[in-house]
C-alpha cells in the first residue's frame, strides 16, 4: 500500500509544538507547512468547479477539537437494530477514497483532513465515562471519521492510545482499517498487546476491493497484516460492511471467505460484522459523479424506510444466510452480528433478533475468548445458543 | 462537436433537460448516443424519464458490459416502438422493459408474486399489498364487502388456501430471492 503524503500541512496557530505535529513535520520534511489562524477555513475561497472533497485529502490539517470526542455511532437509527458502540475521532476524512464512502456526504462541505491534536482531552473523556461504571463494558472505535490505522506510521496515535484501553478492563478499543499500516502495533510493548485491542479489518472479494476501495491496502496485504497483528497478541475482527452484490457475489465471497481463514485462526477472532450496502440519495448522486465506472450502483437496490438505497430485502437476506452459513462453519465461535439491519432481517437471517441492543453489545464485549467461547448472538440458521 | 452532440443539443434545448443530464448523455459513445436519442425523439422523453433511462442503461452496462445500443437493440425495446400504441402506452412498455434488464431480480419477483396471487383466485373482493420495494415483511389484506355475506365468502375463500399451503408459498417467495 502507498503511504500518504500531503501535498502541503496546515498547522494552527498555537498547536506547533503539539506531539504529533512534530512527529509529522520530522516525518515529512519536504511538504510545504503553512500556520493558520483558529477559523481560517471560514474565510477560505471555495473552489465549487473540482472535485473540492479529494482536494481536501490533500492537505493535512492539524488543530484541536473543541467539541466532545466520544459519540454514540451515528448508525445506532431508530427502527435498526443496534450494537451500543461508541466513537471517537482524533482523524476527519480518510486518505483512503472508496467509491462507497459515505464521508463524501457527511463531510461534503467540511472535507479537509484534519487532524486533532488535543489527544489528552480524548484520553480524559473516555476515562472519565468509563472509569465511572466500572460494572459496564464499553467497545468504542476510532474508524467512524477514518481509516483507524491509514496515518498511523506518521502519527504515530496508537502508541498514544493503545496502552491507555490496555490497561482498562471494561473497555475495548477497536481500530478498524482497509491498511496494512501495522508496525507501530508491533513495535508495542507485548503488555499493551493484549485483548483490550481488537484491530479489524473490512474484507471485501478482491476484485471489489481492487476496483471500489481506492488507495487501500490490497485484500492479500490486509490478511498478512491481520495475521501478523493476531500473531503479535491483539484480538482481531472482521467487516464484511458493505456486502456488495455483483454478478458473481457469491463465488467471490466464498472465496474471500476460504483465502482469509485459511490465514487467520478462527478460534481467535472478536467478531465478524455483516452490512449491506446502504446509500442516501445524495450519496447515490456523489458516487455516480466521483465515480461514473463505479458497479456498486448496478445491483438490485431499493430505497428503503430509512431513505437509504440497500439491495433489495430478499436478494439481502439470501446473501446475509449464504455468507453467514460459510462463515459460521469457518469460525464457528466468532461471534456474528449485523450493522443497520430491522429486526425482521435478524429474524429471517438469525432466526432471532436480539431483544434488545444491551444483548448484541454484550456478545461483543464477552471478556474471554478461546476455542472454547461460544458465540452468545444467533447462530446461523437458528438462535442463540 | 459531433453530429450527434449536435441533435443532442438541440434536443435538450427543445425538452429543457439539465445541464448535468446532457453532460453524461454526451460522455457515451456516438452509436450510444444515436440510439437513446432515436428512442427519446420517439417517446418524446423529458427529463424525469431521460434521466431514468441513462441511470439504468448506464448501470446496465457497467454490470453486463454490453453497449447501451446493443441493449437498446433489443427485441422487447424494438417491437413496441414499431406498434401503431399512443406515445404513453408505448413509453410503459419500453420503460418496463427496460426496468426489467436493469432490475431482474425484482422483475421476476413481481412477476411470481403476480402469478401466486392470481392463481389464490380470492376473488375481485381481496385486495393483496405487498411491502413497498419488498422491504419489511408484512403483507397487507384487504376486504371490501357489501354485506356479512360477501365476507363470509371472502374470509371462507381466504381459509381453504391457507389449509391448502397456497397462501404460504406468498410469503416464501417474499422471504428469500
Amino acid at each position: 500500500m502507498q503511504q500518504y503524503q500531503p501535498k502541503q500541512i496546515l498547522i494552527e496557530r498555537g498547536e506547533e509544538n503539539a506531539p504529533v505535529v512534530l512527529r509529522v513535520l520530522e516525518r515529512l520534511p519536504h511538504v510545504p507547512v503553512r500556520i493558520v489562524d483558529k477559523d481560517w477555513e471560514r474565510d477560505a475561497p471555495i473552489d465549487q468547479t473540482s472535485d473540492t472533497f479529494a482536494a481536501g485529502k490533500q492537505s493535512l490539517f492539524f488543530t484541536r477539537n473543541r467539541s466532545r470526542f466520544l459519540e454514540h455511532c451515528p448508525a445506532g437509527t431508530p427502527g435498526l437494530v443496534c450494537c451500543n458502540y461508541l466513537v471517537v475521532s482524533l482523524i476527519s476524512n480518510c486518505p483512503m477514497d472508496c467509491s462507497y464512502c459515505f464521508l463524501q456526504e457527511y463531510l461534503a462541505n467540511n472535507p479537509l483532513l484534519k487532524v486533532y491534536t488535543n489527544v489528552d482531552d480524548l484520553l480524559g473523556e473516555v476515562a472519565a465515562a468509563v472509569d465511572r461504571q466500572p460494572w459496564k463494558q464499553f467497545r468504542i472505535g476510532t474508524g467512524e471519521l477514518s481509516d483507524s490505522l491509514a496515518l498511523d506510521p506518521l502519527l504515530g496515535f496508537s502508541a498514544d492510545i493503545i496502552p491507555f484501553f490496555a490497561k482498562r478492563k471494561n473497555v475495548l478499543l477497536e481500530l478498524k482499517t482497509k491498511s496494512d499500516c501495522i508496525d507501530g502495533l508491533l513495535r508495542l510493548d507485548s503488555h499493551n498487546r493484549n485483548e483490550r485491542t481488537v484491530v479489524s479489518w473490512t474484507i471485501t472479494p478482491a476484485e471489489i476491493s481492487d476496483t471500489e476501495e481506492h488507495g487501500t491496502a490490497s485484500f492479500a496485504e490486509r490478511i498478512e497484516a491481520a495475521r501478523r497483528v493476531q500473531e503479535a497478541g491483539y484480538r482481531i475482527g472482521f467487516h464484511l460492511d458493505p456486502l456488495i452484490e455483483y454478478p458473481d457475489w457469491e463465488a467471490g465471497y466464498r472465496e474471500t471467505i476460504d483465502r482469509l481463514f485459511s490465514a487467520i485462526d478462527p478460534h481467535r477472532v472478536a467478531w465478524i460484522s455483516l452490512g449491506s450496502l446502504r446509500l442516501t440519495p445524495t450519496l447515490r448522486a456523489t458516487v455516480r459523479r466521483r465515480f461514473p465506472r463505479t458497479r456498486l450502483l448496478s445491483g438490485e437496490q431499493v430505497r428503503c424506510a430509512d431513505g437509504k438505497w440497500r439491495t433489495f430485502q430478499p436478494l439481502r437476506v439470501k446473501m446475509y444466510r449464504t455468507i453467514s452459513t460459510w462463515l459460521r462453519q469457518a469460525a464457528p465461535t466468532a461471534p456474528l452480528y449485523m450493522c443497520m439491519e430491522t429486526a425482521p432481517v435478524w429474524e429471517k437471517v438469525f432466526g432471532q433478533a436480539p431483544s434488545c441492543d444491551k444483548e448484541v453489545a454484550h456478545s461483543l464485549t464477552a471478556p474471554t475468548l478461546g476455542a472454547a467461547r461460544q458465540s452468545t448472538l444467533p447462530a446461523t440458521p437458528s438462535v442463540a445458543s | 462537436m459531433s453530429v450527434s452532440s449536435g441533435s443532442l443539443a438541440s434536443y435538450a434545448q427543445q425538452k429543457r433537460l439539465s445541464a448535468q443530464t446532457l453532460a453524461r448523455w454526451q460522455a457515451w459513445g456516438e452509436a450510444d448516443q444515436h440510439a437513446l436519442l432515436r428512442l427519446a425523439q420517439e417517446l418524446q422523453l423529458g427529463e424525469n424519464h431521460l434521466r431514468d433511462f441513462v441511470d439504468w442503461l448506464e448501470e446496465i452496462v457497467l454490470r453486463d458490459g454490453e453497449s447501451i445500443a446493443a441493449v437498446l437493440d433489443q427485441r422487447e425495446i424494438q417491437r413496441p416502438l414499431a406498434t401503431k400504441q399512443s406515445r404513453n402506452d408505448k413509453l410503459k412498455v419500453v420503460k418496463d422493459a427496460v426496468r426489467k434488464l436493469r432490475y431482474p431480480y425484482i422483475a421476476r419477483l413481481e412477476e411470481e408474486l403476480r402469478e401466486s396471487v392470481k392463481a389464490l383466485n380470492l376473488g375481485r373482493r381481496v385486495h393483496i399489498t405487498f411491502p413497498p420495494a419488498f422491504e419489511g415483511d408484512e403483507v397487507t389484506f384487504g376486504i371490501k364487502v357489501r354485506n356479512v355475506k360477501d365476507l363470509a365468502d371472502s374470509l371462507s375463500r381466504l381459509q381453504q388456501r391457507i389449509d391448502d399451503q397456497s397462501l404460504q408459498h406468498l410469503f416464501d417467495l417474499l422471504d428469500e430471492a
